[in-house]
């Protein structure tokens, strides 16, 4: 090791300790505390070694696989509507010409809105028996509106509706960011070529945009997976549990029902889902889109 | 990991005890006394009375200073928020207000003192009111008030009180219709913990109970499913109860009654005080309060509710802390309470006196008759996951995603393992 390389180690060994504090240490304890018994409300049962059986009971257990089975849903729902409103957006943003930072910042809004505040708007709008959307159905002739949250197919749309409100922002602005990359004399060039706006937008823009798209794609879907606030404030999981992700479910085997143990286990399974899921994503997308990248 | 957590353990509780010591130097300084935390509810008038009360016991205790900690509203949080503070052996705050349901809870887990050891006196107590916050036949937590849930009923819509399910369900469709009142009754339909209250009172109604002599789950009964159906088919079949109440929690369903638009109405004696003020009420006046209705083959029943006084097990100043719940508890306090926010004290010798009758605007024999059928919830430190398991179960026959009997045999199961798993059966109060 030469002496720049020691002096280099000696430079980040406190950000390496931070790291090893708040990231390292956390995710070995969850670990460790998931191959245990450790439940508060039966301390007489004390805390043993119980190896894979917090594991062994969620994978026997119903409640967990409609719970991941909602949290599949959930992002795929939101992330296509996302990226879709968000492309949109974002080259329509490009196309202006004047009032781009007023457009930029009214756009950014939603974004800037704390999540729990989010959600209880459109719970507010999504109302029974007289909200604002039941009012605005009545007034077109609805005679008999939708309890939105006493419906287990209904009571996602407010849901998904919310997150896409929320979030389009921040997949417009990423993308925004990818368009001014793209150099301006390609399109030129495909203009002299007589390429028709909608070939200018499949053959330059989407290629050249895909390494924002990967970006964008994979940020919120792991967002996504591990929604919580929105729907503990909106459904609380419910009708029944029919609205429950993951996230809840685990919430609740911890601070509701003080099963750390179970808990425990709940929770390195949404990060080891998270953590493969996006070296997947990094591996299978992210390279060859980067790789193709035109300087 | 286990040397990990005792460091992180000790640590924690060293900056604890530092910070804590820090605050007391700087108080017996200033002052020369103790100072006692007092943790629970204070919302409007019941910060008013606690407050009052806390400055009486200040006056009497000239060593003791007494801080109120005000927590959060939501059972579920405030449960939570107990849960980080007493999980982590601060010795703060010093007495707790409890939910009824988690004195077992919390005394499994050590988290709470037994309150024999300080000789409280415990006579003068509703039975059942006490016998919920008993754990390994010890008393860890005294009844502060009693909850019962009960119908109000408007005077001017009907002419008297239903004398069944069916009844009640007659008059509320009857007068809806005359009246052109959107709903014909109102309970506590959203999936939480009031939900389970109040089907234990149609539970009861049809003559089911929620666990058997033996302390073993009986909800997979024909009284079970006729409780939940009934239930059920007042919003689908009979359209007396709106879907919309399939998301209502106490406060929603008061406003739907205080508003008019509702005949009958399930809540619990807090509404009461607030309904007779007429400048936010439009039925001030025009209502009534009596027992849930019987059904076939069982009684009226109540599901008994409130809040307890316990002490925290790592308080520093258990002692004078017992003297303060001792001083919250006397009759004078309690009274006061029932005056200014309405509770129903836990102790039977005042429902003889007409000091109470004057102080809840009732006349107390009706309230007496409204408790005499309390029904309690079973005392177990895992009675949390058995009311989930239950709501979830309710929740989905309501929203017609099980039918009734499904849910009630699918959560019997479930809730009875769940039983056999703790290893300890509850005592049924």
């Amino acid at each position: 090791m030469t002496h720049d390389d020691r002096l280099a180690w000696v430079l980040a060994l406190p950000a390496l300790a931070v790291i090893a504090l708040i990231a390292l240490f956390p995710i070995v304890w969850t670990i460790w505390e998931s191959l245990h018994l450790h439940d508060l409300r039966m301390p007489w049962r004390g805390h043993p070694f119980v190896g894979l059986a917090n594991y062994a009971e969620a994978a026997t257990s119903v409640r967990f696989w409609r719970a991941m089975a909602h949290t599949v849903l959930f992002t795929a729902a939101t992330v296509v509507l996302e990226i879709a409103a968000g492309l949109l957006l974002a080259l329509v943003m490009d196309r202006l010409s004047r009032g781009r930072d007023v457009v930029r910042t009214a756009i950014l809004l939603p974004w800037a809105v704390p999540t729990v505040v989010v959600a209880l708007v459109w719970r507010f709008l999504f109302e029974s028996p007289s909200g604002p959307v039941d009012d605005s159905l009545v007034l077109l002739g609805v005679s008999s509106p939708i309890t939105w949250f006493a419906d287990a197919t209904a009571a996602w749309v407010p849901l998904v509706l919310a997150d896409v409100w929320k979030t389009t922002p921040f997949v417009a602005l990423l993308l925004f960011a990818g368009l001014q990359t793209i150099d301006p004399s390609l399109y030129e060039a495909a203009r002299i070529d007589g390429a028709s706006p909608a070939r200018q937008l499949t053959d330059i823009t989407l290629p050249l945009l895909r390494p924002a798209l990967v970006v964008a794609f994979i940020f919120r879907a792991l967002d996504a997976f591990r929604v919580f606030d929105l729907i503990y404030v909106m459904t609380g999981g419910g009708p029944g549990t029919a609205t429950e992700p993951i996230a809840l479910l685990t919430f609740n085997a911890l601070l509701q029902n003080l099963r750390f143990g179970f808990g425990a286990a709940l929770s390195v399974i949404v990060f080891a889902v998270s953590f493969v899921f996006a070296l997947a994503c990094i591996r299978i997308v992210g390279r060859d889109a980067l790789a193709e990248r035109v300087p | 990991m286990a040397v990990q957590v005792l460091l992180a353990d000790r640590l924690w509780r060293c900056v604890t005890i530092t910070l804590l010591a820090a605050a007391f130097t700087a108080c017996d300084r200033e002052s020369g006394s103790r100072v006692l935390t007092l943790a629970g509810s204070a919302v409007g008038a019941e910060a008013d009375a606690v407050r009052r009360q806390l400055h009486r016991f200040e006056a009497a205790h000239p060593s003791v200073r007494v801080q109120l900690r005000v927590t959060p509203d939501a059972a579920d949080q405030r449960h939570q928020l107990y849960v980080q503070w007493l999980n982590a052996q601060a010795p703060d705050p010093d007495v707790l207000q409890l939910d009824v349901v988690w004195t077992p809870e919390f005394a499994a887990a050590g988290w709470i003192l037994d309150l024999d050891r300080f000789g409280v006196a415990t006579d003068d107590f509703f039975p059942a009111a006490l016998a919920a916050n008993r754990w390994n036949g010890r008393i860890y937590a005294l009844p502060w008030f009693v909850d019962v849930g009960m119908l109000y009923w408007r005077t001017d819509l009907v002419d008297r009180p239903p004398g069944d399910v069916d009844d009640l369900e007659r008059l509320a469709a009857r007068a809806r219709d005359d009246h052109h009142i959107p709903f014909g009754l109102v309970w506590q339909g959203a999936r939480y913990e009031g939900l389970v209250t109040v089907f234990l009172e149609y539970l009861g109604a049809f003559g089911g109970t929620m666990l058997n002599a033996d302390g073993r789950i009986a909800l997979d009964s024909e009284a079970a499913v006729a409780a939940l159906q009934t239930m059920r088919d007042q919003i689908a079949v009979e359209r007396i109860v709106p879907r919309a109440a399939l998301t209502w929690h106490e406060e929603e369903v008061r406003f739907a009654f205080q508003n008019g638009d509702a005949v009958f109405m399930r809540n619990w004696p807090y509404a009461y005080r607030l309904l007779r003020d007429a400048s936010q009420s439009r039925v001030a006046g025009r209502f009534a309060v009596g027992p849930m209705p019987a059904g076939p083959g069982g009684t009226a029943a109540a599901t008994l509710g409130g809040s307890v006084l316990a002490i925290n097990a790592h308080s520093d100043n258990a002692a004078a802390a017992s003297r303060l719940i001792d001083y919250l508890l006397q009759p004078e306090q309690l009274l006061e309470r029932a005056s200014l926010v309405g509770q129903y004290p836990p102790r039977p010798t005042l429902y003889e006196q007409q000091a109470l009758g004057e102080a809840l605007s009732m006349d107390p024999a009706e309230v007496r008759r409204i408790l005499e059928h309390t029904v309690a919830r079973p005392a177990t430190p895992v009675y949390a996951e058995l009311s989930d398991i239950l709501q979830i179960a309710l929740h989905r026959a309501l929203t017609d995603q099980q039918d009734p009997r499904t849910a009630i045999a699918g959560a019997a199961v479930s809730m009875q393992a769940l039983l056999d798993e703790v290893g300890l059966g509850p005592r049924q109060p």
